[in-house]
């Protein structure tokens, strides 16, 4: 025993002395699991115990595809016995065809936020089928990104175009979304006044403006039945500025700035005829001509070019941050010396491996998902949402989609559905609740800076709202599989907590739940309130 | 100096103290509930009660045309000015009814602040600081909630009707955040339970139940907010006739004017009366950057006819010594009137309004030059401002509350109370 042991580890140990073998092959999932190892060390950290398989089954669901499981799936799983299983489903659910449609739920929320302020953003399927387009081919990240970039097309057909639609006339706006969304840096304090204490300066932003400065929307007509938008370029036009805001004085002329990269470097342009005269508007119900040279372009290259120190490692960190909970650097989109990384040789690492795999988000995600420290249980005495050193998984709540959807699954009521044929192709707003309340309650639940503050009318709609709806009684709901089945209610509860809360109940759970559901009198209602108890509570209602 | 309002968290030291005395015996246990019901807590509880009103003008309110007038001036704008209550003080002719209460008022006439724009500039004249990436800076609504505000009292100690602020609670945590109430000041829907008492008690055993068995081992915050904000929404249900007003406005509908933002005004001081530490009342449109003058004209007087009858309501009542009313808008508005009859925004020098508890009454504070471009004595910024409010509600605008590891006072650290105005 002792001796096949010793024999196991000589063999491993050589394996790993061998060069090019175990160090140059190490993959990113022990990367990640050395590093966030070392920092418990480090920092005298004991992390949780690893995830029970529902557990992990119940994250990696919402996770990937902003659903929970079935019934039939989470006994599935549950059941089988292979220990390979984590890793099989991990790659079956990146397959799967509801995982492009999550993500691309999670990128418009990036790009655009809960409640646009910004020109034509409550139209903008486009952009979001787009989105889902490029999940589902995994088209790699800084391709796409490019694509946003350079607005190629309409907003209705090619949909890419509509991130810059939103920005009408205020392309300090958009200077500001671009260097936060994509290179993790933020300008606003150099909008107004040189940062006292940030690396940025006023002429920082104001260089980076000076790209999109001659970005105009064009009005191309109606492609499909829709308003369709184009991003048209001009060949002239500046920004203009006058200094810091506080010293603005009413009349003052400014200063023209020349674009310049937040590298330093200044951009090379061909010089136009001293005599060059422009159109004054772009013709509307055509695509506006090409500019003779694209500002806008080169700015999209610039960011997306393999050895941008912002780019990849802004990806990284908020690719991590979706799954993990914390960035590595956070916000994730202050990369700033004065907002130095937790595990400054993860993020090296992780970004790194980003490029090297040509930014196929599909393996990087699996990688993550696959590695120990993504697999611990949320269970642990730290009381922080998202834990900084990942000794446990983090907490997040459901967004309005994964609420709604799950919900639905969950009480059965896309059977029901089914059942009276009053199934509809629309996702979130069909009959009996409406996608606007879900919005106003479960739409934005954080902070702005994603910290949970669930508050008082969340709970209202909870209580006394149309969560009622779903848990109906009529043919095909989780409602009438219960009361029609002659199961022992011990085995009716197992349905009820596999089917809202993907788990099998405690032996407690189970009593208290049977105590509750098998009395004779007002037996319906009884079985109403179960449903509804396990579908507002805590452990429903996040992520974890 | 103003007496220290009466934050259970304030009090409780004392309270406390006499609480373990009374009880004999190692192995005291601090019975809160038992304390904060005691009979001389609650009467101390009530004699410093500190509540506060904000009416804010949403989009920026003009300074020309309501309290600094630059009649004669390119800058002044077709109006005229009319005398007040208070001699040698003269506001517009928009507001007949406020300018027979300006012993009441104190205005501020030199506030310079930094934020230009819309969101930026909510978010700052609501907290008090510049939009930061690390720090949540919570709105004053919430700061009042936390220091003046009841933690037992069912209903919520912060209130908005119809306005706007953006930063909400903050890093004060979710059971400071704003309670909305619709525009008319009607309840949120959803309010009413569907149940019965006793079914929504059996329900909640149920619930309860869940709940507790998850908490054992699930300690994280959000988790406990998810549960806390349950258990206001059920207590909610004890007091929604507080919101029932609909009586209340037959009766005062005439002294507050018959117009949105007076019923708002009506609710508000009715809030606080019922108990209510902060609520916030907001009337929307003052962005003129096109016809100035007609939209102030269509805004200013249902607001200050309102603003008046609140005024004597919470006098007659014998709570304004202790109510204090906030008037303003995130940015004032430019001297220059634009090719459109519009006035931009402006933040170098524009003016704001204080009422009631804490600060003195029949004060013009700060001066803005002959054409209103520039503040010329007395400058007070967002920083000063939010901490002389502080100060007027008793809160000490040093006190730190905690962003991760690093503590934040009430006010930017740079700051300068203005004693001159407060009582």
């Amino acid at each position: 025993m002792t001796r096949s042991c010793s024999l196991v580890t000589l063999v491993l140990l050589i394996a790993c002395l061998t060069p090019g073998i175990a160090l140059s092959e190490e993959r990113l999932r022990d990367v990640i699991d050395r590093h966030v190892a070392n920092a418990w060390k480090a920092n005298d950290i004991t992390p949780a115990e690893p995830a029970s398989d529902a557990e992990f089954l119940r994250r990696v669901y919402l996770d990937l595809l902003g659903i929970i499981p079935t019934h039939e799936e989470a006994k599935q799983f549950l059941d089988d016995p292979s220990s390979d299983k984590r890793a099989k489903l991990i790659a079956r659910l990146l397959d799967h065809p509801r995982y492009s449609l999550h993500q691309a739920d999670v990128w418009d929320m990036v790009y655009f936020g809960r409640n646009p302020p910004g020109f034509g953003t409550d139209k903008r399927e486009g952009f979001k089928d787009w989105l889902a387009e490029q999940f589902d081919k995994n088209v790699p990240y800084d391709q796409w990104v490019r694509k946003i970039l350079r607005a190629e097309g309409n907003t209705v057909e090619q949909g890419a175009p509509m991130y810059y639609v939103q920005y009408k006339n205020a392309p300090e706006d958009a200077t500001q979304a671009i260097t936060q969304q994509f290179l993790g840096v933020q300008l606003q304090c150099a909008r107004c006044h040189d940062h006292p204490f940030d690396e940025w300066s006023q002429l920082d932003f104001y260089g980076t403006a000076a790209f999109l400065a001659r970005l105009q929307v064009v009005d191309i007509g109606k492609k499909k039945d829709e308003k369709a938008y184009a991003i048209g370029e001009k060949n002239l036009g500046d920004v203009m500025f006058t200094g810091p805001v506080q010293s603005d004085e009413v009349g003052k002329k400014g200063e023209r700035v020349k674009p310049k990269f937040l590298s330093g470097d200044s951009l090379t342009e061909p010089t136009l005829p001293e005599d060059f005269k422009e159109d004054r508007n772009f013709k509307t119900g055509q695509m506006p001509p090409k500019p003779k040279f694209s500002r806008k372009d080169a700015l999209a290259d610039w960011i997306t070019q393999r050895d941008n120190p912002y780019f990849a490692k802004a990806a990284a960190n908020r690719v991590w941050a979706q799954f993990m909970g914390m960035g590595i650097v956070h916000p994730i989109d202050n990369l700033s010396s004065n907002n130095p990384p937790s595990h400054p040789e993860l993020l090296d690492e992780l970004t790194e491996a980003l490029v090297d795999h040509n930014f196929d988000l599909k393996w990087f995600i699996g990688e993550i998902l696959n590695s120990k420290t993504y697999q611990l249980s949320s269970r642990g005495s730290s009381e922080a949402a998202k834990p900084m050193w990942y000794q446990r998984a983090r907490y997040r709540p459901l967004s309005a989609e994964e609420l709604l959807e799950s919900w639905v699954l969950a009480s059965g009521y896309d059977k029901v559905l089914e059942a009276s044929k009053q199934t509809t192709d629309k996702r979130l707003d069909f009959r009996g609740v409406t996608w606007n309340y879900m919005i106003q309650f479960f739409g934005a639940p954080g902070d702005g800076e994603g910290v949970f503050q669930g508050g008082l009318s969340e709970h209202l709609y909870l209580n006394n709202g149309q969560v009622y709806t779903l848990i109906s009684d009529r043919a095909g709901s989780l409602h009438e599989a219960i009361s029609k089945s002659e199961a022992p209610w011990e085995e009716r509860v197992d349905r009820l907590y596999l089917q809202i809360l993907s788990r099998r109940p405690t032996a407690e759970e189970t009593q208290k739940f049977v105590e509750y559901l098998s009395v004779d009198d007002d037996q319906s209602r009884r079985l109403t309130d179960a449903i509804w108890t396990l579908m507002t509570c805590s452990e429903f209602r996040f992520n974890h | 100096m103003p007496k220290p309002c009466s934050s259970h968290e304030h009090l409780s030291r004392r309270s406390l103290l006499k609480g373990s005395l009374a009880t004999v015996g190692g192995g005291t246990v601090m019975n809160w509930g038992g304390l904060f019901n005691s009979d001389a807590f609650a009467s101390e509880a009530k004699k410093n009660n500190k509540r506060c009103i904000l009416i804010w003008l949403n989009g920026g309110c003009s300074q020309f045309e309501t309290f600094d007038m630059k009649v004669g001036r390119s800058t002044g704008g077709p109006f005229r000015e009319i005398s007040t209550n208070v001699a040698g003080t003269r506001v517009c002719e928009l507001m007949p009814q406020i300018s027979q209460r300006m012993d009441k008022l104190t205005v501020i006439r030199s506030m310079r602040t930094t934020e230009i724009d819309h969101p930026q500039g909510i978010y700052s004249m609501h907290t008090g600081w510049s939009k930061s990436a690390d720090t949540r800076f919570p709105e004053i609504g919430a700061i009042v909630a936390k220091y003046c505000g009841s933690a037992e009292s069912d209903l919520p100690n912060f209130v908005k009707i119809s306005s706007q602020g953006n930063a909400g609670s903050g890093i004060l945590g979710p059971q400071y955040q704003p309670f909305n109430l619709g525009r008319d000041g009607d309840l949120p829907t959803f309010s009413k339970s569907r149940l019965t008492p006793e079914l929504e008690s059996r329900r909640h055993s149920l619930r309860d139940f869940v709940e507790s068995t998850y908490a054992e081992n699930h300690l994280a915050e959000p988790v406990r907010m998810h549960r806390e904000a349950y258990d206001r929404a059920r207590r909610l249900n004890n007091v929604l006739s507080a919101f029932e007003l609909e009586e209340e406005w037959e009766k005062y509908r005439d002294k507050y004017g018959n117009s949105n933002i007076g019923r708002r005004m009506m609710i508000a001081a009715r809030l606080v009366e019922a108990g209510v530490a902060f609520v916030e009342v907001g009337q929307s449109g003052y962005d003129t950057h096109a016809d100035n003058f007609e939209g102030h004209k269509s805004l200013i007087p249902p607001m200050e006819h309102g603003w008046a009858a609140m005024l004597d309501d919470l006098e007659d009542r014998g709570l304004l010594d202790d109510t204090l009313v906030v008037w303003m808008g995130e940015i004032g508005r430019t001297p220059r009137i634009n090719n459109r009859s519009g006035r931009d925004h402006y933040v170098r020098s524009w003016s704001t309004a204080l009422a009631g508890g804490g600060v003195k009454g029949g004060l013009v504070y700060g001066e803005s030059d002959e054409d209103g471009v520039d503040v010329i004595s007395d400058k007070v910024t967002e920083a000063d401002f939010f901490a002389t409010i502080y100060t007027a509600l008793g809160i000490d605008p040093t006190t730190e509350n905690y962003s991760g590891v690093r503590p934040i006072p009430l006010a930017q650290f740079e700051h300068r109370v203005v004693k001159e105005i407060l009582i």
